[in-house]
């Protein structure tokens, strides 16, 4: 017995059936092909340059008035269903909604002069039409994801079309708030960083510097992926999330170069979109036209969108109905988990005219 | 006291170094990068970046336009009028809707007018039959107005002839001895 004690304080007792796993599932990485995303079945309704509107038809319709995704420009709106029994847009299917997807496509070199007005005037706005039409329904929800979120406020602020609710989640609205360092955004903002030549010489942001960007802020020197990899390796359901996790966030699509001018530029820069000082197509998008009944949502642990960016929309819009929570959950955590479905449910359940 | 069934995972201790340094060498870079020195830098590396690549784009548009060679902006220009055609092609589709609904809202508008119809058609057959009703009633209130008038002319005529007999009988009554001797001298 004093034998063994002493061998196991020396050699570590391994469990090798889960080591056996781990390298299993680590070989699987490289030998299996890469998991399907967006499985939901859905059908075209309207596609416009790269642009394409998706209709998830619900399993049994248990409410008149459909949601409609707008997700950023920065990555490819498949996070939103992502992987069966954790989708966003599955679980709101299943749970009596009908769910449409504006997915922006990704933008050619020909599409660089498309700015954030033409984004939202001749794409999103003819979109909502499309789905509203297409529904049957007379009014409609629209539900915004991290720069979609500031996209669809701005839209809502000038839209003529019936919009009875709007839900944003990590939605950047204040910019004076930055997460990144300190010296870079003042730079920006007092021109000693100017990107504007950049822009003008590419069309369009590629996506390694979208990809560049992101990292810049959060963390440049980025393994610890891998390492959790190995770590948790053995569960083969972490495995396949990781896969999925790594897919999507590898997947960046290039920013159309007049839009990211604006973005730097209006809203970074000079903070217009909480002065109400952005024009799209002839209107100003002032945050305080929005009369929908509106539902913010921020992530705690979110190393991208700071609560400060996400709730002064508060004070802005004049909804009478309106609500603010902040759930425990990062960025793209939200979505991948499929938590999303759940949140947006317990509020919109009851203004989405149940049907009997 | 040790717990003799935990196992061994060799990689849990990589993972919480390598968060560790991946912590520490971020904020090594953090605070290398976040000053107005590495700011201006950056913007000159962007810039020269920039340039740079914007004297091989205008060599290349002048190589292609010697050689009668299609570049990118060509592309684009294609691209935009095929984007043009969509949106006239989306306005059209548009127009082809508000003209949907006008017809859809004409032919409720038809259907309300049809239902309006029926009921008026029924409203005057309703008021036809009752008017065959009532010629046929002044037809016997006529015939009834006659034979009234018939009536009334034979009391008027029983009337004449009442008072006929009235005024004979009062003379019978007054004089009836002049009477006979004025029989027996005319004798």
């Amino acid at each position: 017995m004093a034998v063994n004690k002493s061998e196991n304080t020396i050699m570590p007792n391994l469990a090798y059936e889960r080591e056996l796993n781990r390298w299993r599932n680590v070989l699987k990485i490289f030998t299996e092909p890469e998991p399907k995303m967006g499985h939901t079945p859905r059908v075209e309704v309207w596609r416009k340059n790269k642009s394409v509107l998706w209709h998830y038809p619900a399993k049994q319709r248990k409410f008149e008035i459909p949601l409609f995704f707008v997700y950023s420009l920065f990555n490819k709106p498949y996070i939103l269903d992502v992987s069966p029994k954790t989708s966003v847009i599955e679980g709101l299917t299943n749970l009596g909604y009908e769910v449409y997807l504006l997915d922006w496509g990704t933008p050619g070199y020909e599409d660089k002069k498309i700015g954030l007005d033409t984004y939202i005037d001749k794409y999103l706005r003819t979109a909502v039409k499309r789905a509203i039409r297409h529904s049957g329904a007379e009014e409609i929800t629209l539900v915004g994801y991290c720069l979609g979120g500031t996209i669809a406020s701005i839209y809502a602020s000038v839209a003529d079309e019936p919009i009875k609710n709007l839900i944003v989640a990590t939605v950047p609205i204040d910019f004076s708030a930055f997460i990144g360092p300190d010296k870079w955004a003042e730079g920006m903002r007092n021109g000693d960083l100017n990107i504007e030549h950049f822009i003008d010489v590419y069309g369009n942001i590629p996506p390694k510097f979208v990809e560049g960007m992101f990292r810049a802020i959060g963390a440049p020197i980025y393994f610890t992926n891998y390492t959790m990899l190995l770590h948790r390796a053995h569960d083969h359901r972490y495995v396949d999330k990781w896969r999925r996790m790594n897919k999507w966030t590898l997947d960046q699509v290039p920013f159309a170069g007049e839009a990211y001018r604006q973005l730097s530029t209006d809203l970074f820069k000079d903070n217009k979109l909480v002065k109400g000082e952005i024009v799209i197509g002839n209107k100003q998008a002032d945050l305080k036209n929005i009369k929908a009944n509106l539902f913010v949502i921020s992530g705690s642990r979110d190393n991208l969108i700071l609560e400060e960016q996400s709730k002064p929309i508060m004070d802005l819009v004049s909804s009478e109905d309106k609500t603010y929570i902040v759930v425990e959950t990062g960025h793209v955590g939200l979505a991948l988990s499929g938590l999303f479905a759940k949140i947006v449910d317990q509020w919109a359940a009851s203004r989405s005219e149940p049907l009997n | 006291m040790p717990d003799n069934n935990k196992t061994y995972d060799p990689f849990e201790t990589l993972h919480k170094f390598s968060l560790l340094w991946e912590k520490q060498i971020n904020d090594f870079i953090y605070l290398w990068t976040n000053n107005n020195e590495f700011v201006k830098a950056a913007n000159l590396g962007t810039e020269l970046h920039s340039r740079y690549l914007e004297s091989m784009k205008k060599n290349q548009e002048a190589l292609a336009s010697v050689l009668n060679l299609p570049t990118k902006s060509d592309v684009t220009n294609v691209a935009n009028l095929t984007i043009q055609t969509e949106e006239k092609i989306e306005a059209l589709e548009e127009q082809l809707w508000d003209l949907q609904d006008s017809v859809k809202v004409q032919a409720k508008e038809i259907e309300g007018v049809v239902e309006v119809s029926k009921d008026i058609i029924k409203l005057t057959k309703q008021l036809k039959t009752e008017l065959v009703k009532t010629k046929k009633e002044l037809t016997d209130t006529k015939n009834l107005h006659e034979e009234l008038q018939e009536m009334k002319f034979e009391i008027m005529k029983l009337a004449g002839f009442k008072e006929e007999l009235e005024a004979l009988r009062s003379l019978m009554e007054k004089d009836p001895a002049h009477e006979l001797t004025g029989a027996g001298t005319s004798k």
